[in-house]
């Protein structure tokens, strides 16, 4: 079962970061706030689904609804920080001023959450969303953890067509526009800060959905299950997958998560050291993050220009008949809208 | 003071009918630098006029204000019979004026077909909503776009790099590509910042007669530049300013004789003579 709970853990991370890469991949919005939004999805989606709490437990709601629909309501409350924090930080601040933000934004949420224990429970956390449904479906805990796989993957691939659609469209051109260049997209027309903000709701309603399904996967959340620093391994799985590229994405967070963090787990260490092989293994994810950007740093699965949309209606990569710059040869005094016959040959009617 | 040529020695196509763009009296301060004081001038549709002066004139301060990217400190600037002073910059260009900056602004990692795509501000197709419940009929609309995008393309000779990253573009193809732009935008009023900046003769003819193009159109173009043959060859009228002032206006001819023009400008380039 250790591989089912790796592959389901990857699976939740990989929906996580189909919404990190709208801010950060196409917006171009390094947002630290982001692992705050799944732990909340958590926290909510516990209090709504575990009931009332018992002395000396304490935290808010303590309602008893289906799952599924605790992580409605849950992931409609990530939405709602998201839009306080969204509109206070993607308003007039970029780069480091728009991280630091998020990141005082997401060390304010901790601290509160830490220490104010009528929320959740300060530092011992929210336990007891133990396979829910298991009795209900008759199954056995390992059939359980296995279905459980099965429906993470369903929500991964749903949320896979939705961001790629979203990818492909004019909206998602509309905010690689705006990452690549703001004047030019307000000269153009576009509102900034509107594009920007629905993307980032959008990017937090999947935080808050992976937040859900983690803590059926986790059972029990405190706040050491979120340190702001785990995202910073979400962050180099979309840069290894290729950063805007949903794909990418995806395969980026199964390539770290499988590939550099767990397979890592079993480099053996001498029974005199027994210290060097998790020491070792740190240094070898760092070496390959650092291999991976020096070599091909727009990931495995490059972000495609045209957004998909240029290659569905089937863009003419046409070779040029006439060289670059060939304007130095058309003579002066041509009218741009007499195509020259060299331009004629290389045309796409 | 404004030196103002008499009417009666413009041409007849540089009269503005019905004024596109009516400023008045504008003034803009950084601190204690008065960028732009008491600035009045105006461009009718299918007219061409030329904002030159020295470096810190405040041309560029004045497209800032016009196009939404400056705030100003008093004065009015009404667009289509619409006052716009103060408003956004996407507000303004929703309205049909579009700029350029000094150096080309191309969406550099999208492809040159889609930098056009932009442009042509579709913006009811990049609803949220639409993209995901509509997305076959946006994708046959986009179709249709990208017939027309071709064609503008073609028009400038970038046809065959429609589906290259815009940033693989040679400086003078990324000042095409910006045409092409504008072009698919189909604006009302084009503001050029600098157009010839880094721009070699033969691809700065054809920049000129981009330029006529548009205004033969019925479009109104302002342009901010540097290079005077250039002015003198497209531009019906001339707005000359210095120190954030409008020292004078009118044909580029008459402005030859006006010795405050002299003095503060073309004093110092007279290589196209």
């Amino acid at each position: 079962m250790y591989w089912v709970s790796v592959v389901t853990e990857a699976g939740v991370f990989a929906i996580l970061a189909l919404g990190l890469d709208m801010v950060w991949g196409w917006c171009g919005d390094f947002d630290l706030a982001f692992y705050g939004y799944l732990a909340l999805g958590s926290y909510m989606t516990f209090v709504l689904s575990i009931g009332k709490p018992t002395a000396p437990v304490r935290y808010i709601i303590g309602w008893h609804l289906p799952v599924p629909l605790s992580i409605v309501i849950a992931d409609l409350t990530v939405v709602c920080l998201a839009a306080v924090i969204g509109a206070i930080a993607l308003r007039n601040l970029r780069e480091i001023y728009f991280a630091v933000t998020t990141l005082g934004a997401v060390y304010a949420l901790y601290l509160i959450v830490e220490n104010y224990t009528p929320l959740f429970d300060g530092f011992n956390g929210v336990y007891g969303l133990v396979n829910p449904g298991q009795a209900a479906l008759r199954l056995t805990y390992n059939g359980y953890r296995i279905v459980f796989l099965g429906v993470v993957f369903v929500l991964l691939f749903a949320t896979y067509l939705l961001v790629q659609r979203l990818s492909r469209s004019p909206f998602g051109r509309m905010l690689r526009s705006v990452r690549e260049d703001e004047r030019a997209a307000s000269a153009y027309g576009r509102a900034v800060f509107w594009a920007k903000y629905r993307a980032y709701l959008v990017g937090a309603a999947l935080a808050g959905l992976a937040g859900g399904l983690f803590a059926i996967f986790i059972s029990a959340f405190n706040p050491s299950a979120w340190t702001p620093q785990e995202l910073l391994v979400i962050y180099a799985a979309i840069l290894v997958g290729g950063r805007g590229n949903p794909r990418g994405v995806i395969v980026g967070v199964f390539v770290v998560y499988i590939g550099f963090i767990e397979l890592t787990r079993f480099l053996p260490s001498p029974a005199s050291r027994p210290e060097f092989g998790p020491a070792f293994r740190q240094i070898l994810i760092g070496l390959m993050i650092i291999l991976m950007l020096r070599f091909r740093p727009e990931g495995i699965f490059r972000e495609r220009p045209g957004a998909g949309a240029t290659a569905r209606s089937g863009i003419r990569r046409l070779r040029p008949t006439r060289p670059l710059g060939a304007e130095l040869a058309a003579g002066p005094g041509r009218p741009a809208s007499e195509p020259t016959p060299a331009a004629d040959e290389g045309s796409t009617r | 003071m404004t030196d103002t040529l008499p009417e009666d020695a413009l041409p007849e196509e540089a009269l503005p009918e019905h004024a596109l763009l009516e400023i008045e009296d504008l003034s803009k301060s950084f601190g204690g630098v008065r960028a732009v004081q008491h600035c009045t001038f105006s461009v009718g549709a299918g007219q061409v006029v030329g904002l030159i002066g020295p470096n810190g004139a405040g041309k560029s301060t004045v497209v800032d204000l016009v196009s939404g990217f400056g705030l100003p400190d008093s004065g009015s600037i009404r667009f289509a019979g619409q006052q716009v002073a103060g408003e956004r910059p996407d507000v303004i260009a929703r309205m049909g004026l579009i700029r350029t900056f000094q150096t080309p602004r191309e969406w550099r990692n999208l492809t040159v077909m889609d930098n056009v795509l932009l442009a042509r501000c579709q913006f009811s197709r990049e609803s949220l909503w639409r993209s995901l419940t509509q997305a076959g009929r946006i994708r046959r609309l986009e179709e249709v776009d990208r017939v027309a995008a071709s064609e503008i393309l073609e028009r400038f000779q970038l046809d065959a790099l429609a589906g290259e990253r815009a940033g693989m573009l040679s400086g003078g193809q990324k000042r095409l590509l910006e045409f092409a732009r504008i072009a698919a935008a189909e604006p009302q009023l084009i503001i050029l910042d600098e157009p010839m900046g880094g721009v070699n003769p033969v691809l700065g003819a054809r920049i000129g007669d981009a330029v006529g193009q548009f205004a033969a159109d019925g479009r109104a173009v302002i342009v901010v530049e540097h290079n005077l043959p250039f002015i003198e060859r497209t531009c019906h009228q001339v707005v000359v300013m210095d120190l954030g002032e409008v020292i004078a206006q009118g044909p580029f001819a008459g402005l030859r004789e006006n010795p405050r023009v002299l003095d503060a400008y073309l004093g110092m380039d007279q290589s196209h003579e």
